[in-house]
């Protein structure tokens, strides 16, 4: 009997290609970067429980969970809202798994779901990344409207996204983090790809860090 | 048409969907209570199938399913489709209990 083998392999194995795509110019427009080997934890408080939950999160990562839609960093997690008292844990995929570490501090209080395999993180950057993103998202992504430490739940190509800034790119650019489904990540790849050709882009994937 | 979620802020209304009137209240019978089979009928049927056909502000359920996935009630002008006021439904996030009979 053939012995089976269980792979895990990113969502964007075949659509991602790294290098340059679109309008050739010395320098891309748009970076698009996939970010592998994270780490998801999706926490939701129960009913009248949401200000344990936010005390045991900042026990846990020493800063409170956003209460209004933002990204809060913390040392080894970003805490990033998801909707009215619940938020997503990302971190560097750690060999020892951290859902069981994350669930034991949340025990009786919030509900949580390992989201690790089930989300893929695209970060769009470059000079023009937001000319790139106005064609698939409706939101306002100025910095003016959506400053370092912004998040937002929203969908785009009729699909569900969590996007958020951390820390801009070496270029001084912003860089917008994008979670997405994974099972809609090869489509959207390539949506966000034609959207961004004419720009010139350089596609990479990473670990994340 | 943009919606101002009461948690996400102003969206596009693709984010949003519409369920309808926000009014209606289911009825509460107590078991055995000694009403009658017709009066218990007739309050259902009004629960569940009729609606008054408003042209003004009118009190609605909408679902931001395209967002942070919350039960909003919505008062909105059917004849302008100006938003008065957007809430959070009863319910909507944790920290808040829900009502009952909503």
């Amino acid at each position: 009997m053939a012995d089976f083998s269980w792979n895990t392999q990113s969502a964007l194995e075949k659509a991602l290609v790294p290098g340059r795509h679109g309008v050739a110019g010395t320098q891309a427009g748009v970076t698009l970067e996939e970010v592998r080997d994270i780490s998801l934890v999706q926490v939701m408080a129960r009913r009248g429980r949401a200000a344990e939950t936010a005390k045991a999160a900042k026990k846990l990562f020493g800063i409170e969970p956003p209460r209004a839609p933002g990204a809060a960093v913390a040392r080894n997690a970003t805490l990033i809202w998801s909707g009215p008292d619940q938020f997503i844990v990302f971190s560097a995929r750690q060999a020892d798994g951290q859902f069981a570490k994350v669930s034991k501090a949340f025990a009786g209080i919030a509900s949580l779901s390992d989201q690790s395999d089930g989300r893929c993180l695209i970060r769009i950057g470059g000079p023009r990344a937001r000319q790139a993103l106005a064609k698939f998202c409706s939101l306002d992504l100025d910095d003016k409207a959506f400053p370092l430490g912004a998040a937002a739940t929203t969908s785009i190509d009729h699909t569900a996204m969590n996007i958020w800034r951390e820390a801009d790119g070496t270029d001084g650019h912003a860089v917008f983090n994008m979670l997405v489904f994974t099972s809609f990540a090869d489509s959207l790849w390539h949506m966000i790809l034609d959207s961004s050709l004419e720009y010139g882009v350089q596609a990479s994937s990473a670990h994340a860090a | 048409m943009r919606i101002a979620c009461p948690f996400c802020g102003e969206r596009e209304n693709g984010e949003f969907t519409y369920l309808g009137d926000a009014s209606p209240k289911r009825p509460n019978f107590a078991v055995d209570g000694g009403e009658s089979p017709e009066r218990v009928e007739d309050a259902f049927h009004d629960y569940v199938y009729l609606r008054d056909n408003l042209a003004g502000v009118m009190r609605e359920y909408w679902y931001h399913g395209g967002g942070c996935r919350s039960w909003l009630v919505a008062e909105r002008n059917t004849v302008t489709h100006e938003f008065v006021s957007v809430t959070a439904a009863p319910g909507a996030g944790a920290a808040l209990a829900a009502r009952a009979g909503e």
